[in-house]
């Protein structure tokens, strides 16, 4: 019989649950979407509530519940690290071990409270952190077989793992351990350019197209040792992690010229150069490392997973090597992604539950389109309830054709269609929506949406027949995980001089169009590209292919549904109250359109420019 | 929880949202909650003609009947289908509902229904809701907010419905006037005393202690709380094509005899004779388990039955039903 499995992750960062039945992902979401706490690390009692309810199982009737990480490996490396840095690591092993005794080791207790059951099994199953990585990148996706790539802080001991996947069995058969930590090391840049860590990293690859890699000499003579199999050591003596409550330590600040920048001030030439040097070096581990595992696998696909495996760049580099003939990157592939990895694990290797690929090739990973979904009969009650007026367009053709001559007027529309996204981008559930041809788009998202000034350009939807018109990309990227540059037609000579000749101000660089689609082309004329299929999203697509009858333009500028420091909205509840504290002129809920010209006051009784912590 | 369960409803003040599926948390773990087109707890469609071969039971109550605290398949509705034999039971029960709202609830979905009884699950409480014109609940954010609720006045023998629509937003403290203010329920009597004493864990230490009476509107046959709700009841049952059966669900006070129940019976066994209605009082039945087995009909705090005090309702009111259906099937 069909196993059904509940997978956790938690007490680090992004807590989250998915549920698995018989191999199929039937939910999944991150406990920041229900808690509205950005990264939250607490025991995922809310994802977990939604997951039993888009299975629509009891708990009891649960095969087994399984969590992604073994807290006493992990204790051990406290311990052992303690024990090797002494008294200076006093204050990092009591927050560790506090940590750890305190929420990790009691989590069958978690469980037993949140569930009032442990499931049929009796007792919690514990994973290997990287094991649920590596089960959450091989399984949903389309290959048979495959090699398996992880890559993160750290996980228990491991911080990069490799090894292949065949059927339903996956194995890793060499890690690098910690202290060695390739995310620590991008960690540690991040939060010396005054970004916050294990967040601010995809604002580190943001910036890194704006500066020169001229620290990566540097990087190489004194913090990393880096083999051509890919391996690595770092020299920790330049590090804070070990012993201390930050990333870097003085030696660090010496090698790149003072003290950290702190965070929202001017960034300056130092960080962006910074963040290219790390940057060109996490290239160059992963394609070194990439190339060794196609050697030793002989496999001609790849899987990744692990928090470094969200670097589109990095990403976008590996397709182009073609060093395999197909990439598959889970993409929740933070720890979050390790809760969807546990429960798959447990139901092909505790279980022994076969797996099959699909004929046609597609992954499993349904658009991960996970999270949940609120019918138009809930919509409808929850605006009638507050009044607030809208209206109703039933017929899919006939709304997405409105909101796209709408869009295509330079409107800025909120759309909540569909289950929600599992992982960190929003794929057209939950997003914000613009024309990327308008050269107002970016200044308008930025300033008067997310409330920002970014350095960061928006990323673009694509309908996937269109996307060879402007981008130079050779596969799919449903998921938004792989960067490729604008074809050179397309592109539009910048006038950089300025800055490339000492002066600093990247915004004077930014707002420069540099295609004929302005609002999604980096300075470096790339794009983080979604492509969008037929099947996986019907709504998205829809107005997709409105917004090119309208316009001739088969792309959007899509940025995720919230501002900044606030989780991705989650209800029609939220998607209102980030509507109505931002300046967007148009809110989809599902089959109603909610124009704000027709509100009423919002009385906002949270201050929330407090409530969400800065990013 | 991230969904809201009620919409609004210019008639009863609110019905659940239709065709929903959700997972309450709850102290015991969470429930699941599925409910069909018409906006009511159940997992099939409510149809207006009989199934061939099925006699059919409409069922009208509060949560107690609507089932908060478990799920669809483990209440007394489900299981008191599971020991009918070809019947199918239709559970119209509205969480928080008073006996007016209820008997609304019948008139606005259940007119087209066919059907061969009805069965109305007092839960005895509900004689302090039908003199309420506003109750307390809980909104998203977890604030209680105060809404109207419609509600009946007796003018001699004449009932006068007040309040349809309810004002659909909530009010504020200081929108009621001071008379108005009387008349929210806000969940029984000695409200912050009430409070404090499940605060510090001692409700049922208390409630042993001094016998406190819940509902005192049943001590007399002529108190404005009992009449109100005997003339709703009546109307009810005037009005019904069909036979009506009630059953006055106790608190669990009364199961757990820390108070008496000698009034509420009394009061619905005299209402049975002037109405010819049938009646039947689970009460007898489950004081029959032991009382260890009697504690564990309600969960830690809440009140509500438990899965295994779903199924001692249940088993009491099946064979009564089963001897009304024999009686009116021919």
């Amino acid at each position: 019989m069909a196993k059904t499995i509940l997978g956790l992750s938690a007490f680090y960062h992004d807590s989250a649950a998915a549920l698995v039945q018989g191999g199929e992902i039937l939910a999944a979401a991150q406990e920041e979407r229900f808690s509205r706490k950005k990264h939250d690390p607490r025991f995922p009692a809310r994802a977990v509530n939604y997951c039993l309810e888009e299975a629509f199982v009891e708990a009891s009737d649960l095969d087994a519940v399984v969590f992604y990480d073994n807290p006493l490996a992990t204790f051990d490396r406290v311990v052992e690290n303690s024990i090797a840095v002494g008294a200076r690591g006093r204050e990092q092993f009591v927050k560790a071990a506090t940590s750890i005794l305190g929420n990790k080791v009691w989590v069958n207790e978690h469980v037993r409270r949140a569930l009032g059951t442990l499931g049929r099994e009796g007792r919690v199953l514990f994973a290997e952190h990287h094991m649920a990585h590596a089960a959450s990148a091989f399984y949903p996706s389309p290959f048979e077989s495959a090699a398996v790539l992880t890559l993160d802080g750290v996980g228990e001991w491991a911080t990069t793992s490799l090894g292949a996947g065949r059927g339903n069995h996956v194995e890793l058969f060499s890690e690098i351990d910690y202290p060695h930590s390739l995310g620590l090391l991008y960690s540690a840049v991040t939060y010396f350019c005054g970004f916050k860590v294990n967040s601010g990293e995809y604002k580190l690859m943001g910036l890194a197209p704006y500066g020169e890699p001229r620290f990566y000499d540097v990087m190489r003579e004194h913090l990393i040792d880096v083999r051509d199999d890919g391996s690595y050591r770092l020299d920790t003596s330049y590090f804070g992690y070990l012993d201390g409550m930050v990333m870097t330590n003085d030696r660090f600040a010496a090698l790149f010229g003072g003290p950290a920048r702190e965070g929202e001030s001017r960034i300056t030439r130092r960080e962006m150069d910074l963040a290219a040097s790390v940057q060109k070096l996490t290239e160059e581990i992963v394609l070194k490392t990439a190339r060794h595992l196609r050697k030793v696998t002989g496999e001609r696909n790849l899987v990744m997973a692990g928090g470094v495996a969200l670097n589109c760049v990095a990403n976008g580099k590996l397709v182009a090597e073609g060093i395999f003939d197909n990439v598959w990157i889970q993409p929740a592939a933070g720890d979050a992604g390790g809760a969807l990895g546990a429960a798959l694990l447990a139901n092909h290797m505790y279980f022994g539950e076969p797996r099959a690929v699909d004929a046609k090739g597609r992954d499993k990973q349904k658009g991960s389109y996970l999270g949940p979904r609120y019918s138009s009969d809930e919509v409808r009650a929850f605006l009638d309830r507050h009044g607030y007026p809208y209206t109703r367009i039933e017929g899919l053709a006939e709304r997405a054709a409105v909101v796209a001559g709408h869009l295509a007027e330079g409107k800025i529309v909120g759309w909540l269609a569909g289950r929600m996204e599992f992982g960190p981008r929003a794929l057209g559930a939950r997003s914000i929506l613009g024309d990327p041809r308008n050269k107002e788009t970016q200044s308008v998202m930025n300033l008067k949406i997310k409330f920002r000034e970014s350095f960061r350009p928006f990323a673009p939807s694509v309908l996937r027949e269109r996307c060879a018109d402007y981008f130079d990309l050779q596969c799919e990227s449903p998921y938004m995980l792989l960067i490729a540059p604008v074809c050179a037609s397309r592109r539009i000579a910048m006038d950089d001089r300025a800055f490339r000749e000492g002066d600093d101000d990247m915004l004077a660089v930014l707002h420069q169009a540099r295609s004929d689609v302005p609002a999604v082309t980096h300075v470096d004329y790339s794009a983080r590209i979604q492509t969008v299929d037929a099947e996986t999203h019907p709504e998205y697509r829809a107005l997709l292919e409105a917004f090119e009858r309208a316009t001739g333009c088969g792309m959007l500028v899509n940025t995720s549904f919230n501002v900044r420091g606030e989780p991705i909205v989650c209800t029609p509840s939220d998607a209102y109250r980030c509507f109505m504290r931002t300046e967007m002129d148009l809110l989809v809920l599902e089959d109603c359109l909610v124009w704000r010209r027709e509100q009423p006051r919002f009385d906002d009784a949270e201050n929330w420019k407090e409530t969400y912590e800065l990013d | 929880m991230s969904r809201q369960l009620f919409e609004y409803h210019p008639v009863i003040g609110y019905r659940f949202i239709p065709n929903l599926k959700a997972r309450v948390p709850h102290e015991a773990g969470g429930y699941l909650v599925q409910t069909n087109e018409a906006g009511f707890r159940s997992n099939r469609a409510f149809t207006a003609a009989r199934t061939p071969g099925k006699r059919r039971v409409l069922l009208f109550g509060d949560s107690f009947t609507a089932g908060d605290g478990v799920s669809n398949g483990r209440r007394y509705a489900e299981g008191l289908e599971a020991r009918l034999r070809d019947a199918e039971v239709y559970n119209y029960g509205l969480s928080g509902t008073g006996t007016d709202q209820q008997f609304l609830a019948w008139r606005e979905f259940a007119q087209g229904v066919e059907h061969d009884l009805v069965v109305v699950g007092v839960l005895v409480e509900n004689v302090r809701r039908v003199t309420a014109r506003y109750r307390r609940y809980l909104d998203a954010s977890g604030h209680e907010r105060t809404y109207a609720k419609p509600y009946y006045t007796l003018d001699g023998e004449a009932l006068t419905l007040h309040q349809v629509p309810p004002r659909r937003e909530p009010f504020e403290d200081h929108e009621l006037p001071p008379e108005e203010r009387e008349a929210v329920d806000r969940g029984g009597r000695f409200a912050l005393l009430r409070q404090v004493v499940t605060a510090v864990g001692a409700k049922d230490v208390v409630q042993r202690l001094t016998r406190y009476q819940p509902v005192p509107d049943y001590d007399s046959a002529t108190s404005p709380g009992w009449m109100l709700m005997r003339a709703v009841l009546a109307q009810w049952i005037r009005a019904s094509q069909r036979p009506v059966m009630l059953m006055p669900l106790p608190l669990y006070q009364h199961i757990e005899e820390t108070c008496d129940a000698d009034g509420y019976q009394a009061r619905f066994r005299e209402l049975s004779a002037d109405t010819g209605c049938l009646l039947h009082d689970p009460l007898p039945d489950l004081l029959r388990y032991p009382m260890a087995q009697r504690r564990a009909f309600r969960f830690a705090t809440d009140v509500h039955p438990t899965p295994e005090g779903h199924e001692a309702i249940a088993a009491s009111l099946a064979p009564a039903v089963e001897r009304a259906l024999a009686a009116i099937s021919p």
